[in-house]
């Protein structure tokens, strides 16, 4: 699955049936290479499901079974959330030192949350390479 | 693979940490003692207008210097820039204090003055100063054209003049792609380790 083809997408409580937000951001740990929260896009302050509290990640909706999940970002989403970790548009670095372009798209598998790929004009960047993300740039081991 | 770039191609550029942040970028380079290899840098803080920063790395601190970033491990392996230049060349090395200098063959011929060092990053992790960029004067060809002139492992520089043996005329390169094996088969030539 796509990142930027889940930004926007619903999510609904499987309890309720109600639309508790809509997806904003993907919270990526690149030190275990998964997406371990979902940030929404809703009123009020909480504002992130963790990883093991989605039920499904769905082609139509992310599914949880409650609102109840929806909490304020705990210590660990904050350090890896917010600008300077954002993935999508950040320049790609080497170890070694070398450029290979911006990150235009994430591919992440929907069960496990692993980051499969960094979609980079230039190509792909297997997700198992990543060792870092900061303010100027996604560290990748050197192919 | 080795990969050869100009020492006013690695000034400026980010010092990038693996978590992804650049700390600082490089000032200068500084040579070590001997002057024939890169001893580390001195860095400037991230911004265009920043001026230098106390902190400097040396070359053990570097995991690499890339085309486009300098990469260490994390902030922590910075060291006092101090430190880095009390470690450096005094003059006289090929590396040092050498833009501007007249290149002259040990048999007396003017080659031309030194416009930038080039260095070469090996894959063991070396940097070593291998060559000039020379603004030629007439032995070399088309006086005023830019060429690459390869050095030996060791030679006298006094920020004058710069002393290179008569053969490395022969050994002259148009561009840096053809320069590496230019340095190599020069090196050969002296005898010397290539």
């Amino acid at each position: 699955m796509l990142y930027t083809q889940v930004k926007g997408r619903k999510v609904v409580s499987t309890g309720t049936a109600e639309t508790v937000g809509r997806v904003a951001d993907l919270v990526v740990d690149p030190r275990s290479r998964t997406v371990v929260a979902v940030t929404l896009r809703r009123s009020g302050h909480a504002d992130t499901v963790l990883w093991s509290d989605i039920t499904a990640f769905g082609t139509d909706a992310v599914t949880v079974p409650d609102g109840q999940v929806v909490k304020d970002a705990n210590h660990a989403v904050k350090e890896l959330s917010g600008k300077a970790h954002d993935v999508l548009g950040k320049r790609v670095l080497t170890t070694l030192g070398e450029a290979l372009g911006s990150v235009s798209d994430v591919e992440f598998d929907p069960e496990s949350g692993a980051v499969n790929a960094l979609v980079l004009p230039s190509g792909d960047v297997a997700g198992s390479r990543l060792v870092g993300v900061g303010p100027y740039a996604a560290i990748v081991h050197a192919g | 693979m080795s990969r050869l770039m100009r020492t006013s191609e690695v000034i400026g550029r980010p010092v990038v940490t693996l978590d992804g942040k650049d700390v600082a970028r490089v000032k200068d380079v500084v040579y070590s003692a001997g002057g024939g290899a890169v001893g580390g840098f001195t860095l400037a803080g991230r911004g265009p207008f920043s001026g230098p920063l106390k902190q400097g790395l040396s070359w053990s601190a570097v995991m690499a210097l890339g085309p486009d970033a300098v990469m260490i491990h994390d902030e922590d392996v910075m060291s006092s820039v101090t430190e880095v230049l009390d470690a450096s060349a005094r003059p006289g090395g090929s590396g040092g204090n050498v833009l501007g200098s007249e290149v002259l063959t040990d048999t007396g011929i003017l080659l031309g003055t030194v416009v930038d060092v080039i260095l070469e990053v090996s894959e063991q992790r070396t940097c070593d100063v291998v060559g000039y960029e020379v603004s030629a004067s007439e032995p070399l060809g088309t006086h005023g054209a830019k060429v690459f002139l390869p050095l030996p492992v060791t030679l006298s520089a006094s920020g004058e003049h710069v002393m290179v043996p008569a053969a490395a005329k022969d050994f002259v390169a148009h561009d840096l792609a053809g320069f590496g094996a230019a340095v190599q088969a020069f090196r050969k030539h002296l005898g010397g380790p290539s």
